[in-house]
């Protein structure tokens, strides 16, 4: 028997043409006991290979195929860790030097990384059977690998390979090196050639038919049976024989990799377990105001006892310097995630929620039974998360901390356009397949159909064929939005180390799934817009207030920020702004920061799938006993009146109804994050339900818990997590309660973000009664600001909000930063002035023009954009000014509905007005009534409507519903159509800014909306501006 | 007083490819200036406008408003040949025609003197308008007295014409016209909109040197068009009519030798034109139009352009000597000159000359050519493929080049290809005499290396064959393989 030794899969990207559990699969089926993946320049498939090689029982080696610079390749095996190490400083190297995607070592740097590696040199790409002799790299490779170097005679029955082998087999006699047997595998099996065709296809960016000898002459690269293999090798077996003696040689594994967290610097004489504790008490102190609770010292002494046990004492020293560096720099930044589970975290000032008081099960966070590492994601200001990750990167170097990669795999759309190019397909028709297909899910047969393309054609059905088989293939690494893998040793040590396609970014070879595979550590840096807000929101209220507050000194439990919520009244406010939010509001009334927590959590696919909303909602209301499916699940289901919310209701459920043992527990919450890519979630289904019906419990209940779970797999909230966001949701409500200038300024501010656009952010705002002011040259700087307060009559009076030029569109940053500069030296006398000052093109100056922004010179905006075209001609050409050679023009002012248009085509918002409020008689006229007068209709009341589109919804919970929120200048009329209704309507649903509706109105806890019959385009001689529609799918 | 017109084919693209895709017709559909996702969106058809998709989108912008739209590049090839064939047809209406230039879909017409054809200028612009619309297309036509009054009217005409008899109401109807009708830069365009100036008439009304300084010289050219301050004359195009001879044979000939004679007759005045012209011949072409037959057309091509009745007559009494009769009788032969620079040639004359002659050779090759069709000499061109018959094509050789042989470091063996593979009699399962490919005189096989295998193509024609090298007894090497989807032997050729 022998052991394949040059393997490649799928993460050879566009090479590989099956996955390494194919590989793994087929050398199992084949009853071969050892396999090697030898990945070009990278290892990227060895941990899905190890996971799948472990349950198969194959002796997986770990190599890589690495490219010289000579354009040469060598295949490079690990014997040990250390040849492991070797390996993986190697393929860095070659990486980090080149752009992303290639690679390239010297051989000098092959030599220097010999140790415990075995080299096997030959194959087609290499320089043992090329013309000229490599004499030189043929000594320098023997004397660096000595016995570990082999000569491999690769076969697949190639014309020229004879010829070749021939070369190789004197040479390597020459310098004594033994001969291996190998074959190039590129997929597990015969079937799989079509697909490495259209690889090496797309690898050339070349059609099919183009191709030429760029494709392989032939398909003798699927993994052989040994029958097969030693036919190939007859005239030599010793060759085939050392394939067994290389696999031998080679007993790394990747369950060999020891990881060790960095240690911190420590004051003298500590350690990290003494030093952490020393932190968390003194952060606990300064939480409680003194000595915390007896039953929070407890819990603290229970976590930090199991964290030194485990030896995590160094992670926590981490994060809580990466938490001490943000505040240092005046950052804001909270932990999320199962962190907020654990009373060090909170201690620590990592998270923000006591779990102590709500009840947290720090085991969701940290088990000694699951004794994998913790997971701590941590929030940070958007538009400074930045600073962050390179403070990491300078405090642990570029060799100790990379960041994490995201494995971009091919979907239908990406699989259509990318096999139907390499086919030949005009790329017009795969783009009209790619629209028609689902964002996930199957290439299905009939999108071609429905796209104008005959399946039936052979091509056609090439491309569903091999479109189908290439989904979930790996097509290119990105990098993870914000996951660090930080080691006490060289992270290159671990896993090779690349460039990203950003700049100063680099990144690992593995994605979060396989880094938790293996139980290593990371660090999640994640932005988050909602921070952003709060941190200036909290300055404006300093600067202009004199108001000191930050997210820990805010007022608790506020009673009219509580009321604002419950009447749904949020636009803005984090977590609970979204139409589903705003119906839900009025039904579940939040009074108390665990009712936002419910409320952050429940509007979410796992309690919808789960039909849990609605029992818990009559429960709340008392209008359903609250009752338990078991007595047993009292404890887990109390919080909630009997119903499971929260992701770890739904594991701590399985445990108690279903007695699943731990780590039947543990794979459950690993299928959860993992459905849709494994489906290994179904084989629960069974054991869940047949295990709590066996208990007594009701099988229709146990089936809802399941449809439950698979809810949560796509976007589920862990209770802890849920915890920490509604801390912000409350913080963000009621600085809109309170202060809804700084609210709505440092919101625009924050942009993008959120649910709503800008201009219905300010329409709200408006309505509530806040002035905004027009950009302005003379005044506006780059972001939004308040103004003066006007003197009032003892109420509090709200700041106008004047808008930064930060809204003109298409305006740069420098270039408001330009004209600023050159305001604060002088004040503008003129717009030939400012334009000649402040440097302006000729895009800027005329949107500045059209926006309203040159008022204070030239208040008819279409006089503005006339002179405004002339100044910037003229600074372009360096031409003298002409003004005194030409006529006068005159132009017509613009009326109110022009002046809305003009703002909104060039900030797409207006503080002038909404669009629909100069139409606002006309629509009367016709008797259509605004939304306030829609909202105010009785339930059953038949109505038609017309307003603007802001948002489309078609969520995957809902059978094809659709969901409108249209918008007038008095609020919002909340559409549903049933997917019959959208079905007859949808391009004119889909394509229509302004939009008319007939429908019967359902109220409901207060709650309005508009069940739509028929839509119409409301006739009128003028259509107002196009609004942005926010949507979602 | 000049009397001018205008016709306007609107999107005159989207009309070729509707022509092209008559079934088009019933979905949105578009012209895209690339055959990508990301290509703009140039021209649309009304489904596609109802559908919400504007030009400037991309393609992919557009699919997601409407999933059935469907969108081709139309090549500029294609617009000049339609441009070019509107234009023949409107000289059947009067002989001066403008095409514009940068905007397809437009040409001025003179349309003066016409009155006596026609009867009136309605009646001449009524027909030449049906005649538009029976070759397929969808137009308006403007008559007037000034080419940008007649040129902004036939834009903002739809699929009619129009006859002005006095210049103030073509002026007057011109003013009323929307800027967004005519061609101008969109960024212009959409300002003067922005301005509140929307028709040609506001437009005119603006500051001349205004519109100079802000929009640049086109627009100013073109104020200054619209309010009559410049007239710009049409500049008929002059189509490159080749040197044509048409004989027409009063009495129907079949002997090769005699209608020989009478084409020489045309050749001499038929150079003379030519060179005139300050050109030569590259190519003739000989359409025979027979009396029972279909038209039958051959081409003589010489060596290099040439102005030489003598060379050009040997050379088609090459190629028609071959037949000495003809299959039916002849009745008229047109005779259609490709003409070319001579300058090429000329400089020939004073090259210095080469070792080898090649013009000589090129000339032998034309004669062979002549005589025995273009495709008689061809030469091979490699390509890029696996499979040996597929690794080279025959290609028409129509100039002789320098020859550059490559060095060669060891010597190679030949291998023979047969034109197609030739079929091997089965493998028999007992071979008492060894395997036989050919006869018993070739001998058996004594030895076969291989396989090597060579399959693929699985996306047109699926191949699948193992090659062997075999030598016989008698030391022939014979290139063979087994076609695995045909279970059968094939000698490919042989090494030698």
């Amino acid at each position: 028997m022998y052991a394949p030794l040059f393997c490649k899969s799928s993460f050879s990207f566009l090479e590989g043409a099956s996955q390494p559990e194919e590989l793994i699969d087929a050398a199992s089926a084949r009853g071969l006991a050892s396999l090697a993946l030898t990945d070009r320049d990278g290892v990227y498939g060895i941990v899905e290979a190890h996971v799948r090689a472990k349950e198969a029982g194959i002796h997986l080696i770990v190599g890589s195929e690495i490219s010289v610079d000579d354009g040469s390749t060598i295949v490079l095996l690990a014997r040990s860790r250390a040849g492991y190490a070797n390996l993986c400083r190697l393929v860095t190297l070659g990486r980090r030097r080149s752009e992303k995607g290639r690679s390239s070592v010297g051989w000098r740097e092959v030599y220097e990384h010999a140790g415990d590696l075995l080299a096997l040199w030959g194959g087609a790409r290499s320089l043992l059977a090329r013309e000229p002799d490599p004499f030189f790299v043929g000594h320098g490779l023997r004397e660096a690998f000595g016995d570990r170097l082999y000569a491999m005679a690769a076969r697949h029955r190639r014309v020229e390979e004879p010829r070749q082998e021939a070369r190789l087999r004197q040479r390597s006699a020459r310098l004594g090196l033994p001969i291996v047997a190998a074959h190039e595998v590129l997929y597990h099996q015969r079937a799989r050639r079509m697909l490495q065709d259209v690889f090496t296809a797309l690898r050339h960016k070349v059609k099919l038919a183009d191709a030429g000898r760029l494709l392989a002459p032939n398909d003798e690269h699927a993994l052989k049976t040994p029958l097969a293999f030693d036919r190939l090798f007859e005239d030599d077996a010793a060759a085939v024989a050392r394939t067994r003696e290389v696999a031998a040689r080679c007993s790394f594994s990747l369950d060999h990799l020891r990881y060790r967290y960095p240690a911190e610097k420590l004051p003298d004489g500590t350690t990290s377990s003494a030093w952490l504790r020393t932190l968390t008490f003194r952060g606990a102190a300064e939480r409680y105001g003194g000595e915390p609770p007896r039953a929070v010292v407890e819990q603290l002494s229970k976590e930090l006892a199991l964290v030194e046990d485990l030896d995590y004492g160094g992670y926590f020293l981490t994060m809580w310097e990466i938490v001490r560096f943000c505040r240092e720099q005046g950052i804001l930044c909270q932990g999320r995630g199962s962190a907020a589970n654990s009373a060090v975290c909170y201690a620590l000032g990592i998270t923000a929620v006591d779990p102590v008081a709500l009840g947290l099960l720090f085991e969701r966070f940290l088990s000694k039974e699951r004794a994998e590492p913790p997971d701590i994601d941590l929030d940070i200001e958007h538009d400074r998360r930045e600073e962050v990750i390179q403070h990491v990167y300078a405090k642990y170097g570029r060799t100790h901390a990379a960041m994490v990669a995201n494995v971009i795999r091919y979907r239908a759309r990406s699989a259509v356009g990318e096999v139907g190019k390499a086919l030949g397909i005009p790329e017009t028709a795969l783009d009209r397949v790619s629209k028609i297909l689902p964002m996930y899910g199957d290439v299905e047969p009939e999108a071609m159909a429905q796209a104008g393309l005959d399946p039936e054609h052979p091509t056609h059905q090439h491309l569903i064929r091999l479109a189908s088989e290439v989904l979930d293939f790996p097509r290119h690494l990105s990098i993870h939005p914000g996951g660090f893998l930080l080691g006490h040793e060289p992270v290159e040590t671990i896993v090779p180390i690349e460039n990203g396609a950003m700049p100063d970014r680099t990144v690992i070879q593995w994605d979060k799934d396989m880094i938790e595979e293996l139980g290593l550590f990371k660090v999640d840096l994640l932005g988050l817009g909602a921070l952003n807000q709060l941190h200036e929101g909290f300055d404006l209220l300093r600067a202009h207030k004199n108001l000191d507050l930050s997210l820990a000194t805010l007022p608790k439990e506020d009673a009219e920020t509580y009321d604002m919520i419950c009447a749904g009244d949020t636009v803005g406010v984090f977590q609970i702004e979204s139409r589903a939010q705003m119906a839900m509001l009025p039904r579940l009334r939040p009074r108390t920061y665990y009712d936002l927590v419910i409320e952050v959590s429940i509007v979410r696919p796992g309690p919808i799938t789960g039909g849990m909303v609605h029992p818990y909602l009559k429960r709340r209301g008392g209008e359903e006993p609250v009752v338990y499916p078991h007595p047993c699940l009292e404890p887990v289901l109390a919080k909630t009146l009997g119903v499971p919310l929260f992701q770890e209701q739904v594991i701590r459920l399985a445990v108690v109804a279903a007695d699943y043992t731990p780590g039947e527990a543990d794979q459950l919450r690993r299928d959860m994050a993992a459905w849709r890519k494994t489906g290994r979630i179904e084989r629960h289904r069974e054991r869940l339900v047949s295990r709590m019906t066996a208990k007594g419990i009701e099988a229709e209940f146990a089936h809802r818990v399941f449809d439950q779970i698979r809810g949560f797999g796509e976007y589920g909230f862990p209770e802890s997590h849920a915890a920490s966001f509604a801390l912000i949701a409350y913080a963000t409500a009621w600085m809109r309660r309170h202060h809804l200038d700084a609210f709505t300024c440092s919101l625009l501010n924050a942009q993008p973000m959120g649910f709503y656009t800008p201009s219905t952010i300010i329409d709200d705002a408006k309505r509530h009664g806040l002035t905004v002011l027009p950009v302005d040259v003379a005044i506006s700087g780059w972001d939004c600001e308040l103004e003066a307060a006007p003197r009032g009559d003892g109420t509090r009076p709200l700041a106008p909000v004047r808008l930064g030029l930060r809204y003109v569109k298409g305006l740069h940053e420098a270039t408001a930063k330009r004209l600023v500069e050159a305001r604060e030296a002088r004040p503008f006398e003129s717009i030939d002035d400012l334009v000649r000052r402040a440097r302006l093109d000729e895009g800027a100056t005329t949107r500045l023009a059209e926006s309203g922004a040159f008022a204070a010179f030239e208040t008819n905006r279409r006089g503005a954009l006339w002179d405004a075209k002339r100044s910037a001609r003229l600074r372009i050409e360096g031409a003298p000014d002409v003004r005194t050679t030409e006529s006068p023009a005159a132009f017509a002012t613009l009326d109110a509905f022009e002046s809305i248009g003009w703002d909104y085509a060039t900030m797409n918002l207006s503080p002038g007005g909404h669009p629909l409020e100069p139409l606002r008689e006309k629509l009367a006229a016709k008797r259509l009534p605004d939304a306030s007068q829609v909202r105010a209709l009785p339930d059953g009341a038949r109505t038609h409507y017309a307003g603007l589109v802001i948002c489309r919804q078609r969520p995957g919970t809902a059978s094809g519903v659709v969901f409108l929120t249209l918008e007038d200048e008095t609020g919002f009329v909340n559409v549903v159509i049933w997917s019959k209704v959208f079905d007859k309507f949808q391009v004119l649903v889909k394509t229509a800014s302004f939009l008319g509706v007939s429908g019967r109105l359902q109220v409901q806890d207060g709650v309005a909306h508009l069940i739509a019959d028929a839509f119409w385009r409301p006739k009128l001689d003028t259509d107002p501006a196009e609004v942005g529609s926010r949507d979602f799918h | 007083m000049d009397r001018t017109a205008c016709i306007d084919l609107p999107a005159f693209p989207l009309q070729i490819l509707l022509r092209k895709h008559p079934d088009w017709r019933l979905h949105p559909a578009a012209v895209v200036e690339a055959d990508t996702p990301q290509g703009t969106i140039l021209w649309l058809n009304e489904r596609a406008r109802a559908a919400g998709i504007v030009t400037g989108m991309r393609y992919a912008a557009g699919l997601s408003l409407s999933s059935a739209l469907r969108a081709a590049v139309v090549p500029a090839k294609d617009v000049e040949d339609e441009v070019g064939r509107i234009a023949e047809l409107v000289r059947r209406f009067t002989p001066r025609v403008e095409p514009a230039k940068d905007e397809p879909g437009v040409f001025w017409l003179d349309a003066n003197g016409l009155l006596r054809l026609f009867g009136s200028l309605s009646e001449w612009a009524s027909s030449l308008h049906a005649e538009i619309v029976r070759a397929g297309f969808y137009a308006s036509l403007a008559v007037g007295f000034e080419r940008f009054a007649a040129y902004a009217v036939a834009k903002g005409t739809k699929g009619r014409s129009r006859v002005f008899d006095a210049p103030a109401d073509e002026r007057a109807a011109a003013r009323e016209i929307r800027l967004d009708r005519l061609a101008i830069p969109p960024a212009a365009r959409d300002t003067l909109v922005k301005l509140g100036v929307v028709t040609v008439g506001a437009f005119v009304d603006l500051p001349l040197e205004g519109i100079g300084v802000r929009f640049g010289p086109d627009l100013r050219r073109m104020h200054r068009l619209a309010s009559g301050a410049l007239s710009q004359p049409l500049e008929p195009d002059h189509p490159d009519v080749p040197a044509t001879r048409r004989l027409i044979l009063d009495h129907p000939e079949r002997l090769a030798e005699r209608i020989v004679m009478r084409i020489e007759e045309a050749i001499g005045p038929m150079l003379d034109e030519i060179g005139g012209k300050g050109r030569a011949l590259a190519e003739l072409s000989l359409a025979f139009r027979f009396e029972r037959m279909d038209e039958h057309v051959e081409s003589i091509q010489p060596a290099a352009p040439t102005l030489s009745a003598k060379l050009l007559a040997e050379l088609i009494r090459l190629r028609l000597e071959a037949v000495r009769r003809l299959p039916d009788d002849v009745t008229e032969i047109i005779l259609v000159a490709r003409e070319t620079a001579a300058g090429e040639r000329q400089r020939e004359l004073f090259a210095g000359k080469t070792r080898r002659d090649l013009a000589g050779g090129a000339r032998a090759l034309a004669r062979v050519r002549a005589a025995l069709g273009d495709e008689a000499v061809v030469r091979a061109e490699l390509r890029d493929a696996h499979l040996p018959e597929a690794r080279f094509a025959w290609v028409p050789m129509t100039t002789l080049p320098e020859p550059r042989p490559r060095p060669v470091t060891e010597p190679h063996l030949i291998r023979r290809l047969y034109t197609t593979p030739v079929p091997l009699p089965p493998r028999e399962r007992h071979e008492p005499d060894g395997w036989l490919l050919r006869d018993l005189k070739q001998g058996p096989v004594v030895r076969v290396n291989g396989p090597y295998a060579l399959s693929g193509w699985w996306w047109g024609r699926p191949v699948a064959r193992d090659y062997h090298f075999a030598e016989t007894k008698t030391g022939e090497h014979l290139w063979l393989f087994y076609d695995r989807a045909k279970s059968r032997w094939y000698l490919q050729g042989e090494v030698g």
